[in-house]
């Protein structure tokens, strides 16, 4: 009886240590993506540094942009299209635990972005500059581990690999 | 105190279509009325439910809307795909107020949800307006705080910009 308790026990661990975005994972990542994604003016500016991290990685990529201004990021037009793209993200991230809505969400986003011919290093450039804006937004309280794994998580469903 | 609100009634009447009576301060009003309710980590279920109740009222009221949300599943509310879309427009109606402060952002945003919703044939100023009096039915259930005027005056911008673009 010992014996069996004590191989689930290392099951269990196993099995908990493979998922690296578990369920506790994802609600201590919503919880501190609510915390930074924040409100107003302030969410604003969150969405703009995060934009310019990305350019600043990969300045190819405001091609992409250019019929939302890409050039300038303060214009209003990429001000709106950037915290379009963020909305985006914040709906996956808020779905991460219910697994059918995040799931068509996933093929929902995936869908928008099929045809873009967006290289996947655009995509790293974003998971980048969010895990470099969000702890100067949140100070001490904030576990990159779980940001980096739940981020991925999201990333991989929009790729669709 | 009623002099004033009849003074500030014609002013709305007065200022010019572009400027739809919702001041700065009532901006400032609607955006804090709506973030007390998303501190919880679990605002996503509250922002799925009001979000379903919002589009299954619209749709009861206006049965044409069921064919247009049948792509989403409306026929199985409570599923993954309908789920996911009430989020989504729960979603866009916080981006709006959220760039409230910032007008020009919030016109290119607002722009941007007009030309979406164009692209879907069916789609009618009609069920804004719907959208428009079921909102204003449901918030007060749902907000300890909540100013009707601020909320009307900005509501009618945000709505008829949206609907700006559709012919019927």
């Amino acid at each position: 009886m010992k014996f069996l308790i004590v191989v689930l026990v290392a099951l269990a661990s196993v099995a908990w240590a493979d998922e690296k975005c578990d369920i506790l994972t994802r609600l201590k990542f919503k919880s501190q993506w609510n915390r930074a994604y924040s409100h107003g003016h302030s969410r604003e500016d969150f969405a703009e540094a995060i934009w310019r991290a990305i350019f600043a990685q990969a300045p190819s990529a405001r091609d992409k942009f250019k019929r939302v201004h890409g050039e300038d990021t303060s214009h209003p037009a990429f001000k709106a299209h950037s915290l379009r793209v963020l909305a985006g993200f914040d709906i996956a991230i808020n779905l991460l635990d219910q697994t059918d809505a995040l799931k068509a969400e996933l093929d929902h986003l995936e869908e928008q972005h099929k045809g873009r011919n967006i290289p996947d290093n655009y995509f790293d450039a974003f998971e980048t500059a969010l895990l470099h804006v969000a702890p100067a937004q949140l100070g001490r309280c904030w576990d990159k581990e779980a940001w980096k794994e739940c981020t991925e998580l999201i990333i991989h469903g929009i790729e669709g690999h | 105190m009623l002099r004033v609100l009849v003074l500030l009634a014609t002013a709305c009447l007065v200022a010019s279509d572009s400027q739809f009576c919702c001041s700065a301060e009532d901006r400032h009003i609607v955006e804090e009325q709506w973030d007390t309710l998303w501190h919880d980590t679990e605002s996503s279920k509250l922002k799925i439910s009001f979000g379903r109740l919002l589009l299954l009222k619209l749709a009861k009221e206006i049965p044409d809307v069921n064919e247009l949300f049948k792509e989403v599943d409306i026929a199985n509310p409570e599923g993954g795909k309908f789920s996911a879309h009430a989020m989504r427009i729960l979603n866009a109606l916080d981006m709006a107020i959220n760039l409230l402060e910032d007008p020009p952002a919030l016109d290119a945003a607002l722009d941007h949800l007009a030309d979406q919703h164009q692209k879907r044939p069916g789609v009618k100023k009609e069920h804004f307006k719907k959208i428009g009096e079921i909102l204003h039915t449901a918030l007060p259930h749902v907000l300890d705080d909540y100013n009707a005027m601020s909320w009307k005056s900005c509501f009618k911008g945000i709505l008829s910009k949206i609907a700006s673009k559709l012919n019927a």
